[in-house]
């Protein structure tokens, strides 16, 4: 689908975590993740989502010149400070997908996930619906929910509708931030948690298992 | 957001649907519904509201302005729409706001002579409904109008506060340093130079955290006979920052928060104020309005092609028309293009993109199609550093390695965490040897069960040093004579990526070596390599789904026997499984030889219960009942 990869550092700034994306300090935005700071060391936290790599990847794009389209995807580890369980862990994996370009639209974004999902689960019938949500740095933002249809999927799975991750089209101040024109360019971006996907596309029950270098887990892969 | 669904039928006619249509209709139109509670008579929702819109969704009139331009049923009577107007004025409240850019408007509603006492039941059921405790009539009815309209709202005695010629005086300042206030909690509180206070200027006191809560000293009792109602416009910054300081969330500050206009409170005054009044009695003195600068009226266009240039749809200038409307979005439409006049409440709405969606949601995401992106002319790029990770993984786990991640929270390290929740391991890790280390001793005293000859471990990570971020690769392996050494792996995959490791970069001291531990530094090496003009194929699992594994410990038998020649390990086996049950969850043949005509076979067995920890007595029944299997077939027991 012409996405390459990409990465970013996992100790931000609050400007490419936050600001860039459109959460401004002080926002009741920034409350919907909880953050790790560094002591002694101002506006830098432990990355809270991948999404800072879509500045900095449009940002570095632009100052070699190379403008839209861009496709990438960023997988990597990801930091919230909530207390851990078989469903929360402190430290996770995203990934992070990015699409710019003149003609990018939303049924674009629906057309790549449905694609991403079928092959994820191997061919599996597949649809995806969204629902209306709210993430500073896309507009419109929607939900992503997907569901496997037919005699293949595992019972678990089948015919149920699971919440897979946010996405949307991106800001247009994000552009700006990033340095693209927003008046030539849109582009969306969705941002999934991978360690729920492996658990839902391996039947894992303790989300604790994925980090826990425990090879009687590990070797199963 | 709590929103009871009796309270939402009092905006319509027509009857609504059941609080489960309710929910789905708002799901996928407007917000998630967190549950469904049904209470008797009543079903109360709760309702997600996104912070895009806690300026006028933390509001039955809000969600119920949701509802109608979702199910086309139109609401009664808006009163956010209705033509209000606060007469007459009154001097005997003045009014002064010393930080116009944090209070942007202060209305004062003055009432002399209500009849505290019990709410009626219907005030109570529904404030109850809602989670919220029934107080006192006037109490109740500003907090009824709050979760109603979403402007908060304060009643002050005013015979506990000072009057000077006949008048009162209120004023909306920064709190002195060291400034103490008891607040209708019981709670002292002990103010900053940088909180907004409501004052009693002949008092020269506090009578108020401006937008968290209000005094105790002015609070409303059964002996209030004279009221003077607060409806404001408080700063979302300021009070955010106040309430988080003094850990003092209420529903006040947390709509405030959220930034409401100006506007609002016009509407929050003459709802409450008309209430009070119907339930309390007394009569209205006049209001004094506050409002340096009144907030713009703003507009916001968008057209039918931009609609579909970023939806991917094909919708009408007729369906963008019939969306705004539903919204009660007043708009003057010119040809294909729109312009949407925002009412006062939606400071959601700045951009044509917010308009988009706006349409969108209404109009239904079910209606955008699923298009695949179109090819790109230009090949894709590739990045050098996970082409050669990938490279990495495969030469590891072709030779045996499992890859693992371990925790980036170390004890030690020169970076620490600030404000971690759980408080333990505080550090960023500087090095990956500490954690590989653990993860290699725990994993080989699981050896036997893994039926692993050898532990190896690999993990890419990050560590961190005191100004840098680097990506790593570290390497465990357990030590065995005459088996390879992580120094060896090392060597070999250098050779496998075309270049001598310890040439291009630094290694580390051999005393890592010899602990089985190794890292190097990924962010130095691969860059040394060369640039791939295509990805390679990427490890992956042809797992299809996991196992879980037995948490108890396990225990391990071995058994050694002659059999007659020709007799193949899986004729033993077999024998071995059908008699050892479902406890025995590997086995493994470690040793054969062949002497005089027979064959020995010597076997590790491991047992294992999901249930409980196997005692020596558990094992040993079972081993006993696989040495009387084995004896029946004729083999015999070493």
């Amino acid at each position: 689908m012409g996405f390459t990869f990409e990465e970013g550092p996992l100790l931000e700034t609050e400007w490419y975590n936050f600001d860039a994306l459109n959460v401004p300090k002080d926002h009741p935005a920034r409350d919907m993740q909880d953050t790790f700071f560094i002591k002694d060391e101002e506006e830098r936290v432990l990355r809270t989502h991948t999404s800072p790599v879509q500045v900095r990847y449009m940002e570095a794009q632009t100052k070699k010149g190379i403008q839209p389209p861009y496709r990438v995807i960023v997988p990597g580890k990801v930091f919230r400070n909530e207390a851990t369980d078989m469903t929360h862990e402190a430290e996770f994996f995203q990934i992070e997908g990015l699409a710019v370009g003149e003609d990018v639209t939303l049924a674009n974004l629906k057309g790549t996930l449905a694609r991403f999902f079928s092959e994820l689960f191997k061919g599996a019938s597949v649809e995806v619906r969204f629902r209306p949500s709210f993430f500073p740095f896309v507009e419109p933002g929607v939900e992503v929910d997907m569901r496997l249809v037919g005699s293949d999927v595992p019972d678990k799975l089948r015919d149920k509708w699971i919440e897979m991750m946010g996405a949307g089209m991106v800001h247009p101040s994000v552009l700006k931030n990033a340095g693209v024109d927003p008046r030539k360019y849109r582009g969306f971006a969705f941002g999934m948690g991978l360690d729920r996907l492996a658990m839902l596309r391996w039947g894992i029950d303790d989300v604790r298992l994925m980090h826990s270098a425990d090879l009687r887990f590990v070797n199963q892969f | 957001m709590k929103v009871s669904r009796n309270w939402l039928q009092a905006f319509f006619n027509d009857p609504l649907p059941s609080a489960q249509e309710l929910a789905d209709a708002l799901t996928f139109h407007a917000f998630e519904i967190e549950e469904v509670v049904n209470s008797g008579s009543d079903d109360i929702l709760d309702v997600k509201v996104t912070p895009n819109r806690g300026h006028d969704c933390l509001s039955h009139r809000g969600i119920a302005r949701e509802l109608s331009a979702i199910l086309m049923k139109p609401v009664k009577e808006d009163p956010l729409r209705v033509q209000i107007n606060l007469e007459p004025p009154t001097d005997a409240v003045s009014v002064s706001i010393a930080e116009p850019t944090l209070c942007r408007r202060y209305i004062a509603g003055y009432i002399r002579g209500v009849k505290v006492g019990p709410s009626p039941e219907w005030l109570k059921n529904s404030l109850e409904a809602v989670g919220q405790r029934s107080i006192n009539n006037v109490v109740d009815a500003t907090n009824y109008v709050m979760f109603n309209l979403g402007q908060p709202l304060h009643a002050f005695d005013a015979g506990q506060l000072r009057a000077e010629n006949g008048a009162f005086a209120i004023e909306v300042r920064k709190a002195k340093a060291g400034e103490n206030m008891i607040a209708l909690d019981d709670k002292e509180y002990t103010l900053a130079d940088t909180m907004l206070v409501i004052a009693d200027t002949h008092a020269n006191a506090a009578i108020g955290i401006a937008g968290v809560k209000g005094g105790k000293p002015a609070g409303i009792t059964e002996a209030t006979k004279d009221i003077i109602i607060e409806s404001a416009n408080f700063d979302g910054v300021s009070v955010r920052r106040t309430a988080a300081a003094l850990k003092l969330r209420t529903d006040a500050s947390s709509r405030f928060e959220q930034v409401i206009s100006p506007e609002l409170a016009a509407y929050g005054m003459y709802a409450a104020a008309k209430l009070i009044v119907e339930l309390a009695g007394g009569e209205i003195v006049g209001f004094v309005d506050e409002y340096p600068l009144v907030a713009e009226k703003k507009q916001t266009e968008v057209t039918t092609a931009f609609v579909n240039a970023t939806l991917g749809t094909e919708l009408q200038d007729t369906d963008i028309e019939a969306a705004l409307t539903r919204l009660d979005l007043a708009h003057v439409q010119e040809g294909g293009k729109f312009v949407v006049n925002v009412p006062f409440e939606r400071l959601d709405i700045l951009i044509p993109e917010d308009l988009v969606e706006e349409i969108a949601r209404i109009a239904g995401y079910d209606k955008i199609p699923a298009v695949e992106l179109p090819k790109l002319s230009e090949p894709v790029a590739v990045n050098t550093n996970f082409y050669w990770t990938d490279r990495i993984c495969e030469f590891l786990i072709g030779r045996g390695f499992s890859e693992i991640f371990t925790s980036i929270f170390a004890e030690e390290g020169d970076r620490a965490v600030l404000n971690k929740v759980d408080s333990v391991r505080p550090y960023l890790r500087r090095d990956l040897l500490v954690g590989l280390r653990e993860a290699l001793d725990k994993n080989v005293r699981n050896k036997d069960l893994l039926g692993l000859r050898q532990v190896k471990l690999f993990e890419i990570g990050t560590r961190w040093s005191k100004d840098s971020e680097s990506v790593i690769l570290g390497i465990a392996v357990e030590h065995i004579k005459k088996e390879k050494s992580t120094t060896d792996f090392l060597r070999e995959l250098g050779e496998s990526l075309g270049v001598t490791i310890a040439e291009v970069i630094d290694l580390p001291a051999e005393a890592l070596a010899k602990a089985g531990v190794e890292e190097i530094d990924l962010s130095a090496l691969l860059p040394k390599l060369s640039v791939p003009d295509a990805y390679g194929t990427a490890p992956s699992s042809t797992t299809e789904r996991y196992q879980p594994f037995s948490k108890y410990p396990f225990m391990v038998r071995d058994v050694a026997l002659w059999t007659p020649s020709g007799t193949s390990p899986e004729d033993v086996l077999a024998v071995i499984s059908a008699h050892a049950g479902e406890l025995l969850v590997r086995s493994e043949l470690f040793d054969r030889f062949e002497k005089e005509g027979k064959v020995s076979y010597a076997f590790r067995l491991i047992f294992q219960s999901f249930d409980k920890t196997l005692t020596d007595g558990d094992t040993n029944e079972r081993m006993e009942s696989i040495y009387t299997g084995l004896k029946e077939k004729g083999y015999e027991i070493r």
